[in-house]
């Protein structure tokens, strides 16, 4: 019987022999690279904790932190209102909206898109001088100067967001749909009979019952959202133009490591990266679970 | 007896397994490589008809790896440090080739057997300096040269300056203030001198063109490049511009046809004059964009001299067949027969002298009107300063280049850019000086 044991090894073998070369190596790697001056070519020094004090007072990384957070954050809460107004369109029993499949193709399109022709559709709909946008906006009215989107820190951060969003709500939207879809009807029933209205109805009823899938939501979202990198990457020169407004904490980690070849930093700048996900990912858990946790044992 | 023939037995077995695997490795290499004695690596497809030529003169194969150029530092880097499935050869463009020649991954050419030192009258001066390591010893060669000048059109130049003749043209182009002279006669006649602001970034030098960091790692902003800011604002205070950024579509679109710009409430219809491009432009971006206005375009000399761009090769230091490899960088770069050919074909401007002194009196190109771009590229890249390349030149270009567009939008003062420049420049290179401002 013993001897059995041994297969369950080696079929998971497979899996922890390429999940230790590629994944857990390149982590450790990057640790230990964190605290050298490796430069990407010839040899490394260790330099201990010099990285880290710098990453502390880098008005750079700071700045990235922020411009990531506030870019994410407009992001994720348009794309959440969106999606839950879709979603009440879509469930409300009294509307029978039809079609659902097809929207909901649709509205995830976008997402279907690689990044870089994204960016590359809206580099030029966004452009200053020629831009479709702004000659819209121009011809009924609404602006009389061009607006150079692309090129003032605020359009420029509201313009990931807005695109960002545009790519991803159809996701949340799917999601939520099957959050909703998951609900009992016996609850709506028994709202309508109590005389609640819809918005009594959402908030009461839909809302707390889809709490686990929002939480999903959300956090996945920050994880990607924390990452965000090739929209600004590609939207302008690369560097986080213009005035560093679109400088994220992945760009300034790639442009450290491979642009100017300071690999140490860029390391130390990865696992602080790291911590800081954790950090918020437990504080979104923390905040949407821990009260219930509260609540389940005065009861 | 028994234990005899056991051990001989895996004795045999023992060598049946090493002759086994070291067979396998080395057939495992020459299956891989039988039918390829030679890897190339670039990030363009230029290679394509040289390696053609040479597989067909030497009877080999020669494998082209193309690497477009935004990932080919990152794609290269590990497998040179590591030499797995390493190239023979491979080039660098001059964005990083400081780097490169430093790095050690290029074969010394300067050492026996290829001396190529003996040969370094033959070459651009500045061409052949700028394939050398710290210690002066060539690691790459270069088949061509890429200086700069300034593309106008001739029908343009004719209306509002009342001639077309490239060389009267750049008298009156050889100085900043000058050009702005030309500006305004422009201005007046309903045209734009230049498509952005950024046209006039490679005269930033001004007549006192040094490094960004000297040899003791001291960033350097000379006045001259200073003054550029200024330039650079009254261009657009002036609306000397169309407005139109380098590279974005507008940019294109202004080479050919008329096209719109609105500033100050008001939309107006203009052309552009002018475009500050090297050699390649001509190739590479003018023809393949321009189909109206052929062969109404010529080229002049701006302000001061310059280059833009350039591959280098070399040999990679671990190949395995270094002589093969060298005898292609040879071909590329020292081969009379192959390289006149290269020249008549692409027009690529060579910086190979031999070559060059015998074919340039008779070129004429359709596009520019007949004239012979080729004399006048040779005649700009003999004043280009050489030593003023540095392995920092790409990003504190792009930095400084933030700077000047912030100045010029009016979002920054000229000492917070400038203030901002030298944070950024300390960020990406903690062991540079940068003066304290």
């Amino acid at each position: 019987m013993k001897n059995l044991n041994r297969y369950g090894y080696a079929f998971i073998a497979p899996f922890w022999i390429i999940f230790l070369i590629f994944n857990i190596y390149p982590v450790a790697l990057t640790f230990y690279y964190s605290f050298t001056n490796y430069s990407g070519s010839g040899t490394a020094e260790v330099v201990g904790f010099a990285n880290y004090q710098r990453l502390i007072a880098d008005s750079y990384f700071v700045e990235a932190f922020f411009n990531t957070w506030k870019i994410w954050g407009v992001n994720f809460a348009l794309q959440i209102v969106i999606a839950l107004i879709l979603a009440m369109i879509f469930s409300d029993a009294r509307v029978k909206m039809k079609g659902l499949s097809f929207f909901r193709s649709i509205f995830y399109l976008p997402n279907l898109i690689t990044v870089s022709s994204v960016a590359l559709l809206f580099g030029i709909l966004l452009d200053w001088q020629h831009g479709s946008l702004n000659m819209v906006l121009m011809n009924i009215g609404v602006i009389s100067e061009p607006i150079n989107w692309l090129n003032q820190p605020t359009t420029a951060q509201l313009s990931v967001s807005l695109i960002l969003t545009w790519m991803w709500f159809g996701h949340s939207f799917i999601v939520v749909m099957a959050g909703v879809s998951g609900i009992s009807t016996d609850f709506y029933e028994a709202a309508l009979i109590d005389g609640a209205n819809r918005w009594q109805t959402f908030t009461k009823i839909t809302l707390p019952l889809l709490k686990p899938i929002l939480l999903y939501i959300m956090i996945t979202s920050l994880i990607g959202g924390l990452q965000l990198f090739d929209l600004p990457m590609l939207l302008t020169d690369g560097i986080g133009s213009p005035d560093g407004s679109l400088n994220t904490m992945v760009l300034y980690l790639y442009n450290q490591a491979f642009k100017y070849n300071n690999y140490g930093y860029a390391a130390a700048v990865a696992y602080g990266l790291f911590i800081i996900t954790v950090i918020f990912s437990a504080i979104v858990f923390k905040s949407m679970y821990g009260n219930e946790r509260k609540q389940a044992r005065r009861v | 007896m028994k234990k005899v023939i056991g051990l001989m037995m895996s004795l045999v077995l023992l060598f049946g397994i090493l002759a086994g695997c070291s067979n396998s490795e080395s057939s495992g290499e020459a299956k891989g490589d039988k039918d390829v004695d030679l890897k190339v690596w670039s990030f363009t497809d230029e290679l394509k008809k040289p390696i053609t030529k040479f597989e067909e003169k030497n009877g080999v194969k020669i494998e082209l790896t193309i690497v477009p150029i935004a990932d080919y530092p990152t794609k290269l880097k590990p497998v040179l440090e590591s030499g797995v499935g390493a190239p023979d050869v491979f080039t660098g463009e001059i964005a990083f080739l400081k780097q490169w020649v430093n790095a050690g991954y290029w074969e010394n050419l300067s050492e026996n057997p290829y001396n190529v030192n003996e040969l370094a009258d033959n070459y651009v001066p500045y061409v052949f300096d700028l394939g050398k390591d710290e210690n002066g010893d060539v690691r790459a060669l270069s088949w061509q040269t890429t200086p700069g000048g300034i593309y106008y059109k001739r029908s343009i130049a004719k209306e509002v300056l009342g001639t077309d003749d490239p060389d009267e043209i750049g008298e009156m182009l050889t100085s900043m203030d000058k050009v702005f002279e030309v500006s305004e006669k422009m201005k007046e006649k309903g045209y734009r001198m230049f498509p952005d602001e950024g046209s006039i970034r490679w005269f930033s030098q001004g007549d006192d063109p040094q490094a960004w960091v000297n040899e003791k790692d001291e960033l350097k902003l000379t006045d001259q490049k200073i003054e550029f800011l200024d330039y650079a604002k009254k261009l657009r205070e002036e609306s000397y511009t169309a407005l139109a950024p380098e590279w974005s579509p507008s940019w294109f679109e202004a080479m050919d046809k008329p096209i719109k710009v609105k500033e100050n409430g008001d939309e107006t219809e203009t052309e552009v004059f002018s475009y500050v491009l090297p050699t390649w432009g001509l190739h590479s971006v003018l023809k393949t964009n321009v189909e109206d206005s052929v062969g109404d375009w010529a080229v002049t000399s701006g302000p001061s001299p310059y280059f833009w761009g350039g591959t280098w090769l070399g040999v990679y230091n671990k190949s395995e067949n270094k002589e093969l490899a060298y005898d292609f960088v040879k071909m590329m770069t020292q081969d009379d027969e192959f390289l006149t050919d290269w020249a008549k074909e692409t027009g690529d401007v060579l910086s190979y002298l031999p070559v060059t002194n015998e074919i340039k009196g008779d070129f004429s190109d359709e596009f520019l009107g007949g004239q012979n771009n080729y004399q006048f590229f040779l005649e700009q890249a003999k004043s280009i300063e050489p030593g003023i390349v540095t392995k920092y030149d790409q990003q504190l270009d792009t930095f400084y280049g933030n700077a000047v567009q912030e100045y010029v939008d009016g979002k920054k003062s000229k000492d917070e850019a400038i203030a901002e420049f030298y944070k950024k420049a300390q960020n990406a290179y903690p062991e540079l000086k940068v003066p304290k401002k």
